[in-house]
């Protein structure tokens, strides 16, 4: 296995010596003994140099000091001393390093030549080159079938992360698994993405070694270690930025904002507002609310290794201000880690792995209706920041403030205090057998505090806090039955920690032998323990002394009696036992064979569905081994199939079972009462969700510079844990109940990915690697309930119909609405038209009448027809990395092809500024088939329909750097090893069509993945930075 | 291989397995401090808590109120936009079906009332203690108004009567004929006003005198007038109620604000509070009373109201129903423009027209005052009671249960009529016979407009299509039932007639 780099080489002596220029000559042969034409021979530390023959054979002039140094494409480089000889023959060795790479597979490793599963790796420096604080944002097309899209650009902000496409209704988060400890995705925060040596991403059936928590695959990410007997180096490492919104939305300004509501009041039958539409530009909110904000990273770790031990410590500090709210929105993160491992006894290895992570973050309202970027959307551009002294009101929109207001009345802030950590013993018994014990824990303390200020936005406003512009506060009388006491009801403060606790016990048997020299057999066997807990605990004080940020604390309240004070808890302990076995045989590493099987039993479901037994089988050939096989220009081929069974559990705990968690409050004698009802309807047969999966892939490797892997697969997951809608009369619609969690549906995922990657080193200073990937995926739900036609998703506008669905025979999340066929022009056009589009006037959109009744229904679905869909067809990555003697470039590419978005960031209220198009809207017979009129009476234009469907594809270089390392006698001149500069961008460039802000948004909520509600974009940044290594 | 080897993978192996089949049993938790549905019931208190949990669900009244308006000829459905709450502009327009958010909402919540009270029948033998009889006396109150509601709405439904049904048994329950569904509704009220005491010390719970007058109101919904007539009476012989006088508009709308609730003509209230906050995502969470900001002036800007988000506007038709004289006209009716006439500086105060429709009407009994307001979202936390049953509606039932009945009793019936006319200062009726129907279903219209009412009205009375623009008879005397409930029932049951 070990053929890394080996080398072989026949030299023959000659007794003869020459003292100076003389000449050198040899035959230069393949692994194969053939003469191999071509090759590039140099002296080294001159330009001169020859190439081989047809024949494979050369002569050179040499001297006697004189080094050859040997290349050709896909073979190592080998330099050899001339000494005393004038022959010299050479046999270079084909360069494979990619197949012998370690892939961790779960439970241990292999190489990626003998892999039989759809596994695929990425190198920590590709993470690393990245410059983002989230390792999930650093996998960003990297890997084909894996799609990380932004849930949020805001610091701190999270990714959904998707494997081979969305399969449920539910939770479709994949795995985690950091150096064997289990992560949350919502935990990666925690995360330095310069500590990671490797992420290996099981997108097949194999991950079903995992189990239970397979079903959306499993992310493997390992963390640095030192090497043994190496010296200590230090790396220090770092940049600093500024961040910049890469976009604005074209909005009216105040001149087109006076002349278009004008006419849209009087449309309406109301008198136009503007008697003066020359108003100039007006105020860019905007402009007000985005500013360039920093971002910085540092990081230090020492490394090394004596032959016992080996250890790589490290410390790191990231901080990132907003592009909206600059240190309102904000993110730091300070790090500690340890990795050590030791001998304690001869083969007994201790392995320690200690991670301490401080974040402090603050968050501004986002993402919908009362966010910050919405009002500034939607604040009129004719109003001023400030009117008489204060922030003004933006009083003739409702549920609209000022947004820059806003965002100084905002106080909040999370503290992380996280301590992971591993304790592993390995044990190599023999050359052959090995047994592992690990316990690996997490601890987490979340410290939330927020500050609700007395506040006034204006009259109406609902965020307002207090009764007036004197900010008096509001008052309550209760207990009026008993004398009444008069609460006053002030600025308050929220302070809530939430303790997390993870403990997971392993413990598993490597065990791998021959037979003969052509059986190889390994095997894997182990059990898992694993409990996830939390406690919560958190309460809120009114009357905090002089509305005063200083003393915003629970402590300083001034409530009387401390009514009104509210307190809550919350707790958890969720379990998982699991027993796991994995054989795999292969004959002479030609036909290789895997099978994993894994029982799990989890306290998500009730006795008797508890335990779920899952696996997978596995095969390869390798093709290129074969004596048939004779193309020259594939070097390695090697043909995949798998087939596996995973599951998911990913829901609420106890759902199985009846519990009292209904709302019940009524009021009696003016005061609010609790009692109980049922909570979610109880389904004691819930089990897991299922998913199978079948993989055929193809491994290549071309030109001894060329890689690709190809898989198609088909992924099914049935049985999903979803909460499907029940009939009314089983009483599950009251206030916190809800249907019961039952398994039901289907969801199918087919895709075809491939990864290209292509190496170029023609010289020592010159060299080239291009990676591509690209995924093809469709996604269709297949079966729903019996009795269920869809599972309704998120509404548009306000108050407005469902706009997405979960229905057979379309994809998760699409989007449901009116087809459009251009604007109604005339009032002839629609008396004549053969379809009655009630209420339908000159200048509206028209509408298709999908059934062909005549009539468009607004008041059912008969005319409502599928608009697009949140799933993209295609995703690409292209990563670039070229080097040129000193200098590098690197350069990373992604697109999303062929999914849409749901504009639904403008709100409909007549006077909320509009998007520019509307410019263009219709004003008159023939002024346009595109844009409705505008008005503001009522008027079927806001109905949900294509026109507020956009396309989402983009493409987008997300980073770009370049850099310089320093040359080496200078390094050495400051004691240095090596030290590297380089300038870089994320995110400088996005070609799309989409209006909004960013096309790169998603949501949790698999329904709501493709609708904007503007979303906090993306920042493009421009930065510096430096790594140096001691 | 040595042996020492092969006896310690021996061991570790073993001792995996023993530890792991040991473990097996740290599966079996328990939920923490969390009461079980299937264990509970074992104290007074349990029982008290569990009827709390089946009062709930009257707080989504607001729909009650909005389809019993927007549905007639009282008012228009009004909001932000023509999709703002769909489900309620195509019933104002009377294109409603089987799909309609609103009408679903009502489907469900009503039975989430239903099964909150089987909850507690089901366990009604576990124990007995001291006021047991009062306290399913309410919940039979309470499953009678929410099978009430039901009827109404959608006639035949499935009746379910102290049991919970199985999920699988959903697809073979049929909907039970309405005279079936009727009859446990009485039953229930019966057995309710034999348990419940005329007053109570705790506001907010029900009473006799509310069960008798809901018994009356479903009486009469029937036609059965002989019966409606007795215990209407009852009401207002027994019952510890008086009519209040009012002698100008302000007065009159007063009757419908906080400080007049549980006043002497109040005899059932759905109570609110504007204690706890709120927010749009769940509405039926909310303990204020979510009608009253919804049906408040769009952006208004000046004194007395609050602003709202201009749902349920009263048409100029109703408004010009009153006579001029009538202090009920603007007590009920805000004539905004007017309003805002007679204030001290019009010119400041300012409010906005929604794109959902606009009549220049806002509903005066049920509106945002800036006096009443509950904690923010103050749209959403209201703590403005709804009057279910107000002593006048219990006086005019009575007055058409005397005047229909067989054997009619014109005397009385004038007699409870001109009470009610008096007490506002309208001069008294001389009328008998078919006059005097139409004379208290008139009056009907005057006192108890704005209250969810006037629908029912005019269906129960065959007056809906001359009413109504739009009104299919035949059809829309009830509501479609939703077709996903269809769907989920198995798609079993037939559709309304004309669906």
């Amino acid at each position: 296995m070990k053929h890394i780099l080996t080398l072989a080489v026949i030299l023959l002596f000659s007794f003869v010596s020459f003292a100076q220029d003389r000449t050198v000559s040899g035959t230069v042969t393949d692994e194969n003994n053939s003469p191999m034409p071509g090759v590039n021979i140099i002296i080294k530390g001159t330009s001169d140099g020859t190439t081989t023959d047809i024949d494979g054979n050369y002569k050179v002039n040499v001297g006697q000091e004189s080094v050859l140094r040997f290349s050709f494409i896909g073979y190592s480089t080998v330099e050899y001393p001339v000494n005393s000889r004038s022959v010299l023959d050479v046999q270079l060795e084909p360069n494979f390093e990619s197949l012998s790479e370690v892939v961790v597979v779960g439970y241990g490793s292999t190489t990626k030549k003998e892999l039989t599963g759809a596994v695929v790796k990425v190198d920590g420096s590709k993470i690393e080159e990245r410059n983002v604080p989230r390792i999930d944002q650093a996998l960003q097309g990297q890997l084909a079938g894996v799609k990380i899209s932004t849930n949020s650009g805001a610091p701190g902000g999270s990714s959904n992360i998707s494997i081979r496409g969305v399969s449920t209704n539910g939770n479709n988060s994949p795995l985690i698994v950091v150096d064997g400890i289990i992560y949350e995705a919502d935990g990666l925060n925690a995360l330095n993405p310069n500590d990671v040596e490797s992420i290996n991403v099981l997108k097949d059936g194999t991950a079903g070694i995992y189990g239970v928590r397979a079903a959306n695959g499993v992310i493997i990410i390992e963390t640095k270690k030192g090497k043994k007997n190496t010296k200590p180096s230090l790396n220090f490492s770092g940049y600093y930025g500024v961040q910049r919104t890469a976009k604005k939305l074209d909005l009216l300004n105040a001149t087109e904002y006076a002349i278009l509501k004008n006419e849209a009041f009087v449309a309406g039958n109301q008198t136009p507002p503007f008697n003066n539409t020359n108003l100039g530009e007006g105020t860019d909110w905007q402009d007000l609310v985005f500013r360039d904000a920093p971002i910085q990273n540092y990081n230090l770790s020492v490394s090394g290794g004596t032959d016992k031990t080996t250890y790589n410590v490290g410390g790191s500090y990231f901080g990132q201000e907003g592009i909206v709210g600059g240190e309102k929105a904000f993110f730091e993160r300070y790090n500690a880690r340890v990795n050590f491992t030791t001998e304690i006894l001869p083969k007994l290895k201790l392995t320690n792995v200690l991670l301490y992570t401080n974040e402090y973050s603050k968050t501004i309202p986002q993402g919908g209706i009362g966010s910050v970027l919405y009002n500034a959307t939607n604040a009129y551009p004719t109003e001023p920041l400030r009117t008489d002294g204060r922030y003004s009101y933006l009083i003739n929109v409702a549920d609209i403030i000022n947004p820059v207001a806003q965002l100084e009345n905002t106080y909040n802030d999370t503290r992380v205090n996280k301590l992971v950590g591993k304790q592993e013993l390995t044990y190599d018994i023999t050359d052959k057998l090995s047994a592992n014990a690990r316990i690996g824990y997490t601890y987490s303390l979340v410290d939330f505090k927020q500050f609700n200020p007395l506040v006034w936005y204006g009259n109406g406003k609902n965020q307002n806090s207090a009764i007036n512009e004197n900010l008096d506060p509001r008052t309550t009388l209760i207990g009026e039955q008993v004398g009444g006491v008069l609460l006053e009801r002030g600025a308050s403060v929220t302070e809530s920690r939430t303790t997390y606790l993870d403990y997971l016990f392993e413990g598993f048997v490597n065990y791998e032998t021959q037979i003969g020299s052509l059986h190889n057999i390994k095997s894997t066997v182990g059990l898992s323990l694993n409990e996830t807990s939390f406690q919560s605990l958190s309460g809120t004080a009114f009357n905090i002394p002089n509305n005063s940020l200083d003393l915003a604390d629970i402590s300083t309240n001034q409530a009387v009696s401390g009514y009104l004070n509210q307190v809550s808890s919350g707790q958890n302990v969720d379990r998982l036992n699991s027993l796991f076995l994995r054989g795999e045989y292969d004959y002479g590493k030609k036909y290789l064979f895997s099978g994993i099987i894994r029982r799990d039993g989890s306290t998500r479901f009730g006795s008797n569905n508890r335990f779920g037994y899952f696996g997978s089988l596995s095969g390869a050939w390798v093709l290129s081994d074969e004596s048939f096989f004779n193309v020259d220009a594939i070097d390695f081929a090697k043909l995949r199939v798998s087939h596996g069974w995973s599951g998911n559990d990913r829901i609420q705990p106890y759902v199985y079972r009846a519990n009292l968690g209904g709302e019940a409050q009524y009021v009696f004698d003016n005061t609010i009462v609790n009692g109980v009802a049922i909570g979610i309807a109880p389904n004691p047969s819930l089990q897991w969700e299922s998913t199978q999966q079948s993989n055929i892939g193809l491994d290549l490797s071309l030109f001894n510079s060329i890689d690709i892997g190809a898989n198609y697969f088909i992924k099914t997951t049935q049985n999903l844990l979803i909460q499907a809608q029940a009939s009314a009369i089983l009483g599950t619609y009251g206030p916190g109940s809800a249907p019961p969690f039952v398994n039901a549906g289907t969801v199918q995922n087919r895709g075809v990915e491939l990864d290209f990657n292509y190496e170029f080193r023609p010289t020592d200073d010159f060299s080239l690697n291009v990676n591509y990937n690209f995924t093809y995926l469709q996604n269709e739900v297949t079966e729903l309930p019996a009795g269920t036609d869809f599972l309704p998703g998120v509404g548009f506008g306000v108050g407005g119909n469902t706009a997405t669905r979960f229905e057979a025979g379309f994809p998760v999340g699409y989007f449901i609405g009116f087809e459009t066929d251009g604007i109604w022009q005339t009032a002839e056009e629609i008396a004549s038209s053969p379809v009655v589009q009630p209420e339908a006037q000159p200048g509206d959109l028209k509408f298709v009448d999908q059934n062909g009744d005549g009539v468009i229904s607004f008041g059912d679905n008969s005319d409502r027809t599928m608009l697009g869909s949140p799933n993209p067809d295609f995703i690409m990555g292209l990563n670039l990395n070229a080097r040129f003697k000193g200098f590098d470039l690197t350069a990373n590419i992604t697109s999303v092809i062929g999914n849409e978005i749901i504009r639904n960031y403008e709100r409909q209220q007549p006077y909320a500024n509009q998007l520019a198009y509307n410019i263009n809207r219709w004003t008159g017979e023939g002024s346009t088939n595109e844009y409705p009129r505008l008005t503001t009476g009522r008027t079927r234009n806001n109905e949900f329909s294509d026109f507020y469907v956009e396309d989402g594809s983009f493409v987008r270089v997300r980073n770009i750097q370049v850099g310089y390392n320093l040359p080496s006698n200078i390094c050495e001149r400051m004691n240095m090893t090596s030290m590297r500069i380089y300038i870089g961008s994320l995110n400088p460039f996005t070609l799309t069509k989409y209006m909004g802000y960013d096309p790169d948004i998603s949501s949790a909520n698999p329904l709501a993945r493709g609708v904007d509600y503007g979303q906090y974009p993306q920042a493009k940044s421009l930065m510096g930075g430096f790594n140096i290594k001691f | 291989m040595r042996l020492y080897n092969k006896i310690f993978i021996f061991f570790i192996l073993l001792s995996g397995g023993v530890i792991f089949n040991a473990c097996d049993d740290r599966l079996d938790l328990e939920p923490l401090y969390a009461q079980d549905a299937d264990s509970y019931f074992n104290t007074p208190e349990d029982y008290n808590r569990a009827l709390i949990g089946a009062y709930d669900l009257m707080q989504t009244s607001y729909l009650n109120l909005w389809i019993g308006e927007i549905a007639s000829d009282n008012a228009i459905a009004g909001g932000e936009s023509v999709n703002d709450t769909q489900g309620l502009h195509e019933i104002e327009s009377m294109t409603h079906n089987a799909v309609n958010n609103e009408l679903r909402s009502v489907f469900q919540f009503n039975y989430a009332g239903v099964t909150r009270t089987n909850y507690l029948f089901i366990n009604q033998d576990n124990i007995d203690f001291a006021g047991k009889e009062v306290l399913f006396g309410e919940a039979h109150f309470l499953r009678a108004y929410y099978y009430f509601q039901l009827v109404k709405y959608f006639g035949d439904v499935p009746l379910i009567i102290d049991r919970f049904l199985g999920a699988d048994e959903v697809n073979t329950i049929g909907r039970t004929p309405a005279a079936e569904v009727y009859a446990q509704i009485e039953s229930d009220l019966l057995q309710a006003s034999e348990s419940l005491e005329w007053t109570v010390s705790v506001e907010g719970r029900v009473t006799k005198g509310a069960a008798l007058a809901l018994l009356g109101r479903v009486y009469l919904y029937q036609d059965k007038f002989q019966e409606a007539s007795e215990v209407l009476e009852r009401v207002i012989m027994e019952g510890p109620y008086s009519l209040i006088t009012t002698t100008t508009s302000e007065e009159y709308a007063d009757l419908f604000s906080v400080n007049q609730e549980g006043n002497s003509e109040s005899v059932f209230e759905i109570q609110y509070s504007g204690q706890e906050g709120g927010s749009y995502d769940c509405i039926v969470c909310l303990e204020g009373f979510a009608a009253v900001g919804f049906q408040g002036i769009r952006q208004y800007d000046g004194p007395v109201y609050g602003d709202g988000n201009s749902y349920n506007l009263p048409t100029a038709d109703l408004y010009n129903a009153f006579d001029a004289a009538d202090i009920r006209q603007d007590g009920t009716v805000l004539n905004l423009d007017e309003f805002i006439s007679e204030q001290p500086n019009p010119d400041e105060i300012s409010y906005a027209i929604g794109g959902g429709g606009h009549t220049g009407f806002y509903n005066n009994k049920y509106i945002k005052r800036l006096d009443e307001l509950g904690l923010p979202d103050t749209d959403l936390t209201s703590p403005v009671n709804y009057r279910l049953i107000r002593l006048p509606d219990v006086y005019l039932m009575a007055a058409e249960a005397f005047n229909r009945k067989a054997g009619p009793e014109d005397a009385k019936a004038l007699g409870y009529l001109n009470d009610v006319r008096e007490r506002v200062g309208m001069p008294t009726l001389n009328l008998a016979g078919a006059q005097l129907t139409e004379a208290i279903w008139n009056e009907r219209r005057l006192e108890l407009s704005g209250e969810g009412f006037r629908f029912w009205d005019l269906v129960r009375t065959g007056r809906a299509a001359e009413e109504i623009d739009g009104f299919v008879a035949g059809r829309h005397e009830l509501f479609p039932i939703p077709q996903i409930e269809i769907d989920l029932a198995g798609g079993n049951w037939d559709q309304n007639p004309n669906y």
